[in-house]
């Protein structure tokens, strides 16, 4: 009867030696980070599982979550063409957007006068709701993939611009005289001193426009249509819409919140590596 | 020290009012040396930082002039590679290593970047810093940013440092340390250096000669000759003629504004 008990131990012993310690400081960090938010998520998907079952309402008012993924599964031949088109009409107009700002910006960093004339209307430009002049654009650009990637544009802009203007103008000032002590070009200012001090403030610009970027090529799908070719989540939203497939809607939305958080997660990570090397809000991590 | 040295700074009748009609110096008159090491020492808002700015060409005189090398300070700045400052934060661009900080001034001027990197790391060396080329001013303590933006002034080879309260920031370990090793680059280099400080013991362990100025309006109220001999050494401090000078120092300091406050 002895000699299993203290094999037992021993093998206790061996694996409490080997694995304790990383294990219990990774899920000590998993308890922290991670359980709190799974266990809100699994009691928010559950009372939504259970609300419909109680008050018996029909699928096309409430789905169950059981339904929305029966629905995406069921017509992910058409929900995945509709992702891939949004993704590259957002990814479009957020490339755009992001290099046009920042050339923009530059431009109108460059000098006084200019930015003091142009800025303001740029502002007055930015309060004009998009939704409002999408169907001038639609007239300009004719209906599908062009108009939807401007009005992508047009949303995703403004926080690039208006960012990276802010962050050109904000160079330390003393940083500012020992450029000037050194007898430095206004390009050399530029390109070694306003840009990468702006460099936090693009980041900051870019993180926001990327996620307008993707309201924009809803948005614009719902008012440009699809042009002949074939539709993206916009598209089949207000097509769902029509037929009342409430549960196709909720896939398509769940699906668009997917691609915010994504395209989100990939612009910081790029914005990390930008600012790796010498700024807070990338090194934080680290310490 | 025994050659006539020829004047490479002279402020003559200089006033400078700021836009909100604050006189920042009345009537300031001195005129510096070759070689000199000297301090600008006052209370704040005596002028003491504006006095060294427009040295600099960092800002103009409202009346009188300054002159540098016999030139206007703007001129000097833009064809000449003579002027160095030293601000009291390091300064550092956040996004450049220490080595590309240093390199910084050489690379605005432009030439041959081999020989820039040659002379950064010679001036990197000096301020015992070759180990941390490639590391960023976050990594660095304040001491030691301090230190790479004393090498990032010296790398143009200034024949004239200026410096805005260097060691205001620092720990007092630290700041002695720093002293030593200015004295000591002052020394190698055979440059000028002009000072500016609100502490009486670093104006006189650092100084050739002190500027005491008064505030409101800030001008200048005497002038020190300390005599003390180099190379100056921690020890300095403890002897009775460090503490003399001190003593006199503190003395007019305080005198100087006394009579501001009678007057």
């Amino acid at each position: 009867m002895s000699m299993p008990s203290v094999e037992v131990t021993k093998t206790r012993d061996l694996l409490t030696k080997t694995s304790e310690k990383p294990k219990s400081k990774s899920f000590n960090k998993f308890k922290q980070v991670y359980l709190g938010p799974i266990i809100a998520f699994t009691i928010f998907i559950a009372i939504w599982q259970a609300v419909p079952t109680i008050l018996d309402l029909k699928h096309y008012i409430l789905p169950k979550p059981t339904d929305v993924v029966g629905a995406a599964i069921s017509d992910w031949h058409l929900l995945w063409p509709a992702v891939q088109i949004t993704v590259v009409e957002s990814l479009v107009g957020f490339l755009v957007s992001a290099v046009i700002g920042i050339l923009v910006s530059i431009i109108l960093a460059s000098s006084k006068i200019l930015e003091r004339s142009i800025y303001p209307y740029a502002i007055v430009l930015q309060t004009i709701p998009v939704v409002a002049v999408a169907p001038i654009v639609v007239i300009w650009f004719g209906a599908g993939y062009n108009s939807i990637v401007v009005i992508s544009f047009l949303i995703g802009f403004f926080p690039v611009i208006s960012n990276t203007l802010m962050g050109l103008n904000s160079v330390d000032k003393n940083m500012d005289d020992l450029f000037l002590l050194y007898n430095a070009s206004k390009w050399q200012r530029m390109w070694k001193l306003r840009i990468p001090s702006a460099l936090p403030y693009m980041m900051a610009g870019l993180k926001i426009s990327c996620t307008l970027s993707i309201v924009g090529a809803i948005v614009g799908e719902y008012i440009a249509g699809i042009g002949g070719g074939k539709g993206g989540l916009g598209y089949s939203i207000t097509v769902a819409a029509i037929q009342v497939k409430t549960s196709y809607l909720f896939a398509c939305g769940i699906a668009a919140a997917i691609l915010g958080i994504g395209f989100y997660l990939l612009v910081s990570l790029f914005a990390n590596s930008m600012l790796k090397s010498w700024h807070e809000s990338a090194v934080k991590g680290e310490k | 020290m025994d050659t006539i040295h020829k004047e490479v700074v002279a402020f003559q009748h200089v006033s400078k009012v700021f836009n909100n009609e604050t006189v920042a110096l009345k009537d300031f008159d001195l005129s510096i040396k070759e070689g000199e090491f000297l301090s600008f020492l006052g209370p704040s808002g005596c002028g003491k930082s504006t006095a060294l700015r427009m040295v600099a060409g960092l800002g103009e005189a409202t009346k009188g002039s300054v002159k540098v090398f016999d030139g206007s300070p703007k001129e000097i700045i833009k064809e000449t590679n003579d002027l160095a400052f030293v601000f009291q934060d390091a300064n550092l661009l956040p996004w450049r290593t220490v080595l590309d900080n240093v390199l910084l001034p050489l690379e605005l001027r432009g030439g041959n970047k081999k020989k820039h990197k040659q002379e950064a790391i010679r001036v990197l060396e000096m301020v015992g810093l070759k180990e941390y080329l490639k590391s960023y001013p976050r990594q660095l303590s304040g001491g030691m940013k301090m230190r790479v933006s004393i090498a990032r002034a010296l790398a143009a080879k200034p024949k004239m440092l200026l410096m805005d309260e260097p060691f205001g920031a620092l720990d007092e370990i630290t700041r002695q340390t720093l002293q030593m090793e200015l004295l000591d680059i002052w020394q190698k280099e055979n440059m000028t250096i002009l000072f500016v400080t609100h502490n009486v013991y670093e104006a006189v362990f650092l100084s050739t000669r002190i500027a005491v100025m008064s505030a409101s309006p800030g001008r200048l109220s005497s002038l020190i000759d300390v005599k003390l001999p180099f190379p100056r050494r921690l020890k300095v401090r403890t002897e009775q003629e460090f503490t003399d000078y001190v003593d006199i120092a503190s003395d007019r300091l305080e005198n100087g504004n006394e009579r501001k406050e009678l007057a």
